[in-house]
């Protein structure tokens, strides 16, 4: 009965929200700034909800919502474009898609890989938006059971895992790249002490390198000189494209898509961090249960529809402890706790006394946004793909100035294109040596995560390491790390085949006998 | 002759009352204030709402434009003050801005702003309703026979709360162990997690744990009691007196002019500012936003971010996290 009446005031709320044909074009054109901030390189997110945050002080409360969850719902999606066509993530949470959208694009795919994550990630969000109404109590109350060592070691795990999954040779390679990136992560005052580290006394230093240069430079500009310098051609684009998918299709991968969007609502939830981390968890999941892990990287629908999938099904993760405790699961929350604020609402576990029906609002919003989502996306992708048949000589040179523009924008610094530049370098020869660079990046972005809970921790537990093997969280999350690692040593992958091979040969002996 | 005398009379004429007349109007264009956090945070907020209403006395618009960056919000602060002097420029700020000093963002002392201070919501030390401490001086005194052993959480080192906490140790003679976060809200959810078992963060920051019962508030650390949503928090300093010679640092959030501006556009903006703290939407909002609204202006202003500037500076110096030695910058011990 209760679910029936939650039912009923939710789809009430739906219907308030569309009658308004304001609210109906605030949806639509913030679907589509948020895919436009996506696709561009350096514009993310987080910016996207900062500038709404601003624009839409003045308005009343659920039209702003609308605004700014279309435009991060948006931007979450869109980031997948540049992922797929030129290999150079629109944001951080893309990232992983790159890894098999590209070459499914110069398979002359591109439109069959557009048209499934764009669906990929209309359901994602419509399964987050279920756990928000549903489950948001229970998923807040796991989210407790997360101190400054499961931070950090959650953080350390994100490391790792886009170190394995990315190498193309030796794991190690990406561990490297993964140290390289957590390395660079520590320039800058230290969070907790405000401690100058690694500055050389340059006051551009003393915030650390900022996330947005380091990304676009270390995606960008290898890719750019690789296309220049191989006379790359890049998708093809030619032949006939099927953006909407087959039904068939998507029921084919519905494992898929369900298991990665509880990846991605469970990640969400987690305070802190993000859309990014979810992608790659998500890849990473869909790699070990496939069975055919050998096509991953090279072009596997499945590993663009996990990746996808969970990142937009992070957004309703997100939602929940910032609804429930007023803490923002992801960067984008943030800036939208903020922006709630501007409007008298402060969330927390007051929040369903002080505003009965936020919560439902919330979801009834995510639910139309996803649906603006699909629709903006199917027609969009269509002309998007168009960018394909520009021939390489033409487009990188175009690409390299809205990387520049990309990074610049970014508080208006030139410092940043000083960062950017050294780091496209660094990024170049990297690839060069088949390093891979995605965990590099992710190093960055969790760097500070990783440092600051760590030292924290021990401060906590006045330099003890005991407790990070007496909670329970944290000695799984220790126990998977250490799986992860030793899977990666010759000595132990032949131990595990031997009994494996053992066991399986038991089995048709006793079948025999 | 005569004609040539008349011509520069008239002239005078025209240009005094020119010169009064462009006075007595300011403002007679739109005004922007440069608000150094980002769009979506405290101060940010109380600026615009703020903002809003003395558009209204003024009868001009007044632009927020967030510039954001620096050391201690030192890009906008620099940009506000490169503008001339003229009051068509303001600078949106809050009592961290007087870091920028000593961190090399800012050559200037504070003293070169007159302030507008709008207020802040004041600190309020709280802790885990499991824990056995029903008041601030059951607190304490575990404080004292366990020293060091109760973790108190807080933002980072040099943080507003982390001055907070400070003074509350050197006043009461305790000793925790200090967990630094990297703002109020991870530090709050610690608590909840069970990490730390003491917060000291704003009574706004709070308000939505303490009214769901899941943190238990002590005493905000001024010098006054603090009515929150009909139940009275006590002052800290009932306790323990000796606190007064440490507190209150409080949050200063408000906005700045350049200090050589001319005096009657300082005193139209004085106006204007008194009366918007007056209106009914602001009186709301503060209250609704948990503030203690302060109103200072002039020297008062000056006076508290001068107090604010020594207490960070130096710290921050002792803490071995400034740049610039507060002292080549003239600023006295506190």
């Amino acid at each position: 009965m209760f679910i029936f009446e939650q039912l009923f005031v939710f789809f009430q709320q739906i219907f308030y929200l569309i009658a308004n044909p304001i609210n109906v074009f605030i949806l639509f054109g913030a679907v589509l700034l948020g895919i436009i901030f996506g696709a561009m390189p350096g514009l993310t997110a987080t910016l996207g909800v900062a500038l709404l945050a601003t624009l839409t002080y003045g308005m009343d409360t659920s039209t702003s919502l609308v605004a700014l969850l279309s435009i991060y719902v948006g931007a979450i999606y869109g980031g997948s474009y540049a992922s797929i066509l030129i290999n150079i993530p629109g944001t951080a949470a893309a990232a992983a898609t790159a890894l098999d959208g590209y070459p499914l694009a110069c398979q002359g795919k591109a439109g069959k890989a557009l048209g499934l994550t764009t669906t990929a990630s209309a359901i994602g969000t419509l399964i987050g938006m279920l756990f928000v109404i549903t489950m948001a109590p229970l998923i807040s109350a796991f989210a407790l059971n997360f101190t400054s060592f499961e931070f950090f070691l959650l953080a350390f795990f994100g490391i790792i895992i886009s170190g394995t999954l990315t190498s193309h040779d030796l794991a190690y390679k990406g561990w490297i790249a993964g140290f390289l990136g957590l390395f660079m992560a520590c320039v800058g005052r230290d969070q907790l002490q405000f401690y100058p580290r690694f500055t050389f006394g340059l006051n551009e230093l003393d915030g650390g390198l900022e996330v947005v240069p380091v990304l676009i430079g270390a995606f960008g500009i290898p890719q750019i000189i690789q296309v220049l310098k191989d006379k790359v051609a890049g998708g093809e684009a030619k032949r006939f494209q099927r953006i909407l998918p087959e039904f068939t299709e998507i029921f084919h991968h519905f494992p898929d898509i369900i298991r990665s969007s509880l990846i991605g609502v469970g990640i969400g939830a987690i305070p802190g961090i993000g859309e990014d981390i979810a992608g790659w968890v998500s890849y990473g999941a869909a790699k070990n249960s496939s069975k055919h892990p050998e096509r991953f990287g090279k072009g596997e629908i499945s590993a663009v529809i996990s990746a996808e999938t969970a990142n937009n099904s992070c957004i309703g993760g997100a939602m929940i402890p910032l609804l429930s405790l007023g803490v923002p699961g992801s960067p984008p929350a943030a800036m939208l706790l903020g922006a709630l604020m501007l409007h008298g609402i402060q969330p927390g576990p007051m929040l369903t006394f002080d505003h009965p029906l936020f919560i439902f609002q919330v979801a009834a919003i995510l639910l139309l946004a996803s649906f603006a989502m699909w629709i903006t996306g199917m027609l969009l992708a269509k002309q998007v793909i168009k960018v394909l048949r520009i021939p390489p000589p033409v487009f990188m040179p175009i690409i390299a100035v809205l990387c520049i523009i990309g990074s610049y924008s970014l508080g208006l610094r030139i410092f940043n294109l000083y960062l950017m530049v050294p780091v496209g370098i660094l990024a170049y020869f990297l690839t060069e040596m088949e390093y891979p660079i995605a965990p590099l990046v992710i190093g960055v972005i969790l760097g500070p995560m990783a440092d600051a809970n760590l030292r924290r921790a021990l401060m906590v537990s006045k330099g003890s390491f005991l407790p990070m093997f007496t909670r329970p969280v944290s000695l799984i999350l220790i126990l998977v790390i250490l799986l992860m690692v030793v899977s990666q040593i010759s000595w132990f992958k032949i131990f595990t085949k031997r009994i494996s091979n053992k066991m399986f040969s038991r089995k048709v002996n006793k079948n025999i006998s | 002759m005569k004609k040539l005398f008349l011509l520069i009379v008239v002239t005078l004429c025209v240009c005094i009352s020119f010169v009064l007349f462009a006075s007595a109007s300011y403002p007679e264009r739109n005004i922007t204030n440069v608000l150094v956090w980002s769009a979506g945070g405290g101060t940010d907020a109380c600026n615009r709402v703020v903002m809003a209403e003395m558009a209204k006395i003024l009868g001009v618009n007044i632009n927020v434009v967030n510039k954001t960056g620096g050391a201690g919000g030192s890009v906008g602060m620099n940009y506000a003050y490169s503008q001339p002097s003229d009051g068509y420029t303001l600078c949106g700020l809050s009592e961290s801005c007087v870091t920028a000093g000593v961190q090399g963002g800012f050559d200037k002392r504070m003293n070169v702003w007159e302030y507008f201070i709008i207020g802040g919501s004041p600190d309020v030390v709280s802790v885990t309703p499991n824990t056995p401490y029903m008041t601030l001086k059951d607190l304490i005194e575990a404080a004292k026979k366990n020293p060091g052993e109760i973790r108190a959480g807080a933002s980072a080192a040099g943080s507003i709360h982390h001055l907070n906490l400070l003074a509350l140790e050197d006043g009461s003679g305790a000793k925790f162990n200090y967990i630094p976060y990297t703002g109020s809200a991870p530090a709050q959810n610690a608590a909840m997690t069970g990490e730390v078992s003491v917060v000291v963060t704003s009574v706004a920051e709070q308000a939505q744990l303490i009214r769901g019962g899941k943190l238990r508030p002590l005493a905000v650390l001024i010098p006054e009691s603090f009515v929150l949503a009909g139940e009275t928090l006590p002052s800290a300093f009932d306790s323990y007196p000796r606190l007064s010679e440490y507190l209150p640092i409080s949050q200063a959030i408000g906005f700045a002019i350049k200090a050589d501006a001319p005096d009657d556009i300082k005193a139209v903006l004085i106006d204007a500012f008194k009366k918007a703290l007056k209106t009914d939407t602001f009186v709301k909002w503060a209250e609704d936003n948990y503030y203690v609204v302060s109103g200072a202006t002039g020297a008062e202003g000056v006076e508290i971010f001068n107090k604010l500037e020594s207490l960070f500076a130096w710290t921050l110096w002792d803490l071995k996290a400034a740049k610039v030695d507060p002292s080549t910058l003239g600023i006295p011990k506190p």
